[in-house]
């Protein structure tokens, strides 16, 4: 699913430059739970937008599903990130403006998806998760816990194969993370590849593997 | 592109709805410039044409002169005059006339009901009526080939001249008198702007046929011969003609300017055309740049725009828009906000220049306001309209539009 070979990410800022990933190879496969842990500054995040195709590496081969991402255009990688990958984010990002249903609904927009489908697709995602009564509210009306739930539903909208999950319980009490993460999980079990960042053992318990990162690299 | 999609731009810029009530100003008073400038233009061109066709059409009015030249030994400074023989002459000798007629005139008492008024009386024919805009009103008619050809004792007046004589009388049927000899009204001109003229406005002259004309008057030469070409173009080439012609028959040199007097109405509503048209693009201008002023400030609203939804362009992106949904969202908001501003300022203009419209014009003495009051609201103003609002549009979303898609979506997520 995923294969990184020698990934080296390195920002430069003036005259100042700093490597973020050194060398990295990792390779998950169709199907896997993985977290990512590391102290801040090991390169977490870069290595979730490198594999979310929002950054692309320095040097390195980036494999996503067989396809090298190196060199894919503005626009494809727009569509890959539309098609293949759904992301789920530490703070939400839903658009404050519009309701939930239009916050689900906004990847099949982007994908060309028809109206019946589409509509339909959308009541489906917000029934899989519990907010389908909740669908003419606004982010600022929901908890933090049915934001993340519309998040998920609004990243499984193109049926993605793989999930993105930055810190998916970071804001949540406990008890809403629970319910998040049991979602993942079931995602999981249908046979998604879930790569979560996490600093919390507790949920990074429910992945099947751990990469550890420091300094841009592997730990172990 | 998805029809859903354009709803939902539509939506998200009806609840973010900027207040910008200064910015949907200047567009309101821009549009408003553009097409009350451009009404105004094509209605000065347009009343031009009116008043410019009171005179006459497509005319070319020919006149005695005096040499300045010598010629085959003849001295200069000689009279040159044309006479009623010349109508026939020209005629059969230049194919590109279309319609000739005589025209001589004198000044005289012409009375009725015990009232006497100075006026010029011309002797003319029937084809007189057609090129020089003669119109009669309802219920009359011009002089007409069987008055010229049985010297019947018949007058068409103008309408000044009926209102002088009559009052408020409907003058055809009733007698006239033009230096002692009686006449009868057949037909009054019906009111017309002219702003060229020659022995004052149509609406002061009164009209005999050229044979009736003769019997009161001694003068054995004409004032005029008026030429109405086949076609416009061939104007010069008949001014030319008749230079050679009548200079071959009254020995005087075919390029002495001076011989002839030749006013070529053609030529002359050509130059005037070309002046009004400028006026025209001058104006459409001058519209135009005021609504640039509202354009440069949409331009900065929608920067501001882009600044302040940093975060969700971020997270569009990353859901998987592409450059160009980003581009169009920004372009579409920019036309919302144009369409908003420039509706009203269309409809106040449309409704200024219909009211404007309403003015009356002052037919008794041609001024300004024959130029001014009627404005014209036309497709092609509309036309002209569209599209420079439709350039601005692109010009003043396009920059905020491709700053937007060109936004790092990583850092776009993390803006605050």
């Amino acid at each position: 699913m995923i294969e990184f070979r020698r990934i080296k990410k390195v920002y430069r800022t003036g005259s100042q430059s700093l490597e973020a990933l050194r060398d990295l190879t990792i390779e998950i496969g169709r199907g896997e739970f993985v977290s990512i842990m590391g102290p801040s500054g090991s390169g977490k995040s870069t290595l979730m937008n490198i594999i979310g195709c929002l950054d692309t590496p320095t040097e390195g081969e980036y494999v996503l599903e067989g396809r090298n991402v190196a060199g894919l255009s503005l626009d494809q990688l727009a569509s890959i990130r539309n098609k293949t990958i759904g992301f789920v984010f530490q703070n939400f990002n839903l658009l404050p403006y519009a309701t939930a249903w239009e916050n689900v609904e906004l990847p099949l927009l982007f994908n060309g998806k028809k109206g019946k489908q589409r509509r339909e697709r959308v009541a489906e995602l917000l029934k899989a998760v519990g907010l389908l009564d909740w669908k003419e509210h606004r982010p600022s009306e929901l908890s933090g816990g049915q934001q993340q739930r519309i998040a998920l539903a609004r990243a499984l909208a193109n049926d993605p194969p793989l999930i993105l999950a930055d810190e998916p319980t970071g804001n949540l009490d406990s008890k809403s993370g629970e319910e998040i993460m049991a979602l993942l999980s079931r995602l999981w079990k249908e046979g998604r590849t879930i790569v979560m960042v996490s600093h919390d053992d507790r949920i990074a318990a429910y992945s099947q593997r751990t990469i550890h990162l420091f300094d841009g690299m592997l730990a172990d | 592109m998805n029809l859903t999609l354009l709803r939902f731009f539509l939506s998200e810029y009806r609840k973010r709805r900027k207040k910008a009530a200064l910015i949907t100003f200047a567009l309101f008073w821009g549009t408003m410039s553009i097409i009350i400038f451009l009404g105004f233009g094509q209605g000065m061109t347009a009343q031009f044409r009116i008043s410019f066709s009171g005179l006459g059409q497509d005319l070319i009015m020919i006149s005695g002169g005096q040499t300045s030249r010598t010629y085959q030994g003849l001295p200069k400074g000689r009279r040159v005059y044309v006479y009623p023989t010349d109508i026939d002459y020209l005629k059969a000798r230049i194919p590109e006339i279309d319609t000739i007629a005589p025209e001589s005139y004198n000044n005289w008492a012409v009375s009725a009901r015990r009232k006497e008024i100075n006026r010029t009386v011309h002797g003319t024919t029937a084809e007189f009526a057609r090129m020089r805009t003669q119109i009669p009103r309802l219920g009359g008619r011009f002089i007409n080939p069987d008055d010229v050809r049985d010297g019947r004792k018949v007058a068409f007046i103008g309408w000044k001249v009926a209102r002088d004589l009559y009052g408020a009388e409907d003058p055809i049927g009733q007698a006239v008198v033009v230096n002692r000899v009686p006449f009868t009204v057949v037909g009054v001109l019906e009111k017309k702007l002219q702003d060229s003229m020659y022995n004052g406005p149509d609406a002061d002259q009164v009209y005999l046929p050229f044979s009736s004309f003769g019997q009161i008057d001694s003068q054995p030469y004409l004032d005029r011969i008026h030429i109405r070409p086949r076609e416009p173009r061939y104007s010069l080439l008949i001014e030319e003609r008749i230079r050679t012609l009548l200079g071959r028959k009254y020995r005087f040199d075919r390029d002495d300017r001076y011989a002839l007097g030749i006013w070529n109405t053609i030529e002359d509503a050509k130059e005037a055309l070309a002046i009004f048209k400028g006026i025209e693009v001058f104006m459409g201008i001058m519209g135009a740049l005021t609504l640039l002023i509202g354009a440069v400030g949409v331009t900065n609203l929608m920067y501001a725009v882009v600044k302040e939804r940093t975060q969700e362009i971020g997270i569009k992106m990353a859901l998987g828009a592409r450059r160009r949904v980003i581009i169009l969202q920004i372009v579409l908001e920019t036309l919302f906000i144009f369409v908003k501003g420039t509706f009203w300022g269309f409809i106040t203009a449309f409704n200024i220049i219909q009211l404007v419209r309403r003015i009356p014009v002052n037919y008794d003495s041609f001024d300004i306001g024959g130029y001014l009051l009627r404005p014209v609201f036309s497709l092609e103003t509309l036309f002209i309209f569209l599209a420079v609002v439709g350039i601005l549009v692109f010009l003043s979303g396009i920059f905020p539009a491709v700053r937007a898609s060109r936004l790092n979506p990583i850092e776009s997520l993390r803006y605050e």
